[in-house]
């Protein structure tokens, strides 16, 4: 590539400079989104945003069935942070987790871990803000 | 202006002042008292709550691994502070352990922090029956670096730990932290006294509108009844002035007209007759003259004449006449008072006359004298004299009765009536009124 004509340069600049800052998805200037990996068919997403002081994370499985109950864990820089049992529902046979947690020194790691026993699909997904 | 002095004068006026001012002092009193129980109050309430707050909802609450450090467990805890510890005016939850350090706060930069605890918090930390204890925050202290900058009150109480096992309240002891806002007791406070305060206003106003309504009563009929005296004693001098007016005018045209014939005919015998007779009827003349000026100052005293402007001077000689006959040395000087209205020269004389009458009676004066002159606008007469004096605020009242009489005369015509006298001193009786 030529770089030398100065107008040149400044187009490239303009397109690689936005392209090399967004990396994840974002959809706000602090909000990250992250899509994980299932064992079966669901799919798994995580959002995770500063909000007054705290982390809002919200969480999302989707399988496509109704009614199936899916255990659930929240883990925050590693350590335990909240588990639960969740039924996904119509209509798109989802279920979405939503908690806010400290915001802690240095870069806060979530992992969300999601598991429907009897057809044993796992499904996990990780945050880092 | 007269009619403001009027009204500050009236007794109703005056109380309504006094009780309202007592109603302030009594309101301001009651506030002070009311605040300071309150703020204690507030302050017991704050330490309740406090502990009502470690022992029922944060020490359940508490997760094994919170003392570790475990961050699974601080966003467990912080989220049962977020919906059931920050409520009712708390504005901060800290926990400590017992070596100071912050095993968790909702302000997340304060963990894992290590502090002194002070004296008052190991005692809550280490007792066996646990205890509250509240005291103002200090914002200049560390543990407060992030705290706004508002007055607020910290109160601690007693939690446990749970044990391995999980089981609540059977760990280690923490000691637990609550940051109240001054405003939110403040607020407490004000609630607390605002009923009282209705009632004290209340109660205290009712019982001044009560007393006023009831003075007002009363004045009234004081006032009536002072009004009907008054018309009596108007009645009773009126008559009396009648009954002296009678007797002044039967004394002049019978008495007087006849001395005084008497006189002309005597001294016209006198200038005819010789030797010892003329001598014998000239004495006999003079006599009568003495009487007769006797009984034109009797005269005066007992009517005074005509007064005005005019006739002042001449009035005033006629007070004095008497003096003569007593030894005492007596003048009249009047170089004020030309321009002055009719009660005014009215006034003058029988301030002059009372004084004169006193010196003549009591002062065993050598001299005597009546001076009236202007000064600016107001008139003013002196009656001096050399004599005994006496201690005006030891006088007898019934010596001095007269010029005390006179004195709210004198005040209701806005002068000023003084006595300056000492024994040994002589006195001087000094008028001031208006023209």
């Amino acid at each position: 590539m030529n770089t030398r004509n100065p107008l040149a340069a400044a187009l490239v600049l303009a397109v690689a400079i936005p392209a090399l800052a967004a990396g994840p998805a974002q959809a706000s200037s602090d909000e990250v989104r992250r899509t994980g990996s299932c064992t079966g068919s669901a799919n798994v997403k995580i959002k995770a945003k500063h909000d007054d002081g705290r982390i809002d994370i919200e969480a999302e499985v989707d399988s496509n069935r109704n009614g199936q109950v899916w255990r659930w864990s929240l883990r925050h820089n590693g350590d335990l942070s909240y588990r639960g049992k969740a039924r996904t529902v119509a209509p798109s046979g989802s279920f979405t987790i939503e908690r806010r947690t400290l915001n802690a020194a240095g870069v806060d790691s979530f992992k969300f871990r999601a598991k429907h026993r009897p057809s044993g699909q796992v499904c996990v997904v990780r945050v880092k803000l | 202006m007269a009619r403001i002095t009027m009204l500050l004068r009236s007794p109703v006026a005056q109380f309504l002042a006094t009780g309202l001012l007592t109603l302030a002092v009594l309101l301001v009193g009651t506030a002070v008292l009311n605040t300071r129980t309150a703020h204690e109050k507030s302050l017991l309430d704050a330490r309740a709550y406090t502990k009502l707050l470690a022992g029922s909802v944060a020490e359940p609450a508490i997760p094994t691994k919170l003392v570790e450090g475990n961050q699974g467990a601080r966003d467990r805890f912080d989220e049962v502070t977020r919906k059931f510890l920050k409520v009712g005016g708390v504005r901060r939850i800290k926990l400590w352990d017992a070596t100071g350090k912050i095993i968790y706060s909702d302000e997340e930069k304060l963990i894992g922090r290590t502090f002194e605890l002070g004296d008052d918090e190991l005692e809550i930390l280490h007792s066996p029956n646990g205890g509250t204890d509240a005291e103002p925050t200090d914002l200049d202290s560390p543990e407060n670096e992030y705290e706004p900058d508002v007055e607020m009150v910290e109160v601690y109480a007693q939690v446990h730990a749970p044990d391995s096992l999980g089981n609540a309240g059977a760990g280690p002891p923490l000691l637990f932290e609550a940051y109240f806002s001054v405003d939110s007791i403040e607020k407490q406070q004000t609630e607390m006294i605002a009923p009282f305060r209705s009632i004290t206003l209340g109660a205290l106003g009712i019982l001044v509108a009560v007393a006023t309504a009831l003075l007002w009563v009363l004045t009234r009929r004081v006032t009536r009844a002072a009004d009907e005296r008054e018309r009596l004693l108007r009645s009773a001098a009126s008559a009396s002035d009648a009954e002296r007016r009678r007797i002044a005018r039967d004394l002049h045209d019978g008495v007087v007209q006849d001395l005084a014939g008497s006189t002309f005919t005597l001294s016209a015998l006198a200038r005819e007759a010789s030797g010892p007779e003329r001598a014998v009827l000239l004495e006999t003349c003079d006599s009568l003259r003495a009487s007769l000026r006797g009984l034109r100052s009797l005269l005066v005293e007992i009517h005074p004449p005509d007064l005005s402007a005019d006739s002042l001077p001449a009035a005033l000689q006629d007070l004095i006449a008497p003096a003569e006959a007593t030894g005492v040395r007596a003048t009249v000087d009047v170089s004020g008072g030309r321009g002055a209205t009719g009660e005014t020269v009215a006034l003058v004389w029988r301030v002059a006359q009372e004084a004169v009458r006193n010196t003549l009676r009591h002062a065993r004066a050598a001299a005597l004298s009546v001076v009236v002159r202007d000064q600016g606008d107001r008139v003013v007469l002196e009656v001096t004299d050399d004599g005994v004096g006496f201690d005006p605020a030891a006088v007898r009242t019934d010596v001095h009765y007269g010029l005390r009489g006179l004195d709210s005369l004198v005040r209701d015509s806005g002068g000023t009536l003084l006595v300056r006298s000492a024994p040994g001193t002589g006195t001087t009786i000094r008028l001031e009124t208006g023209a």
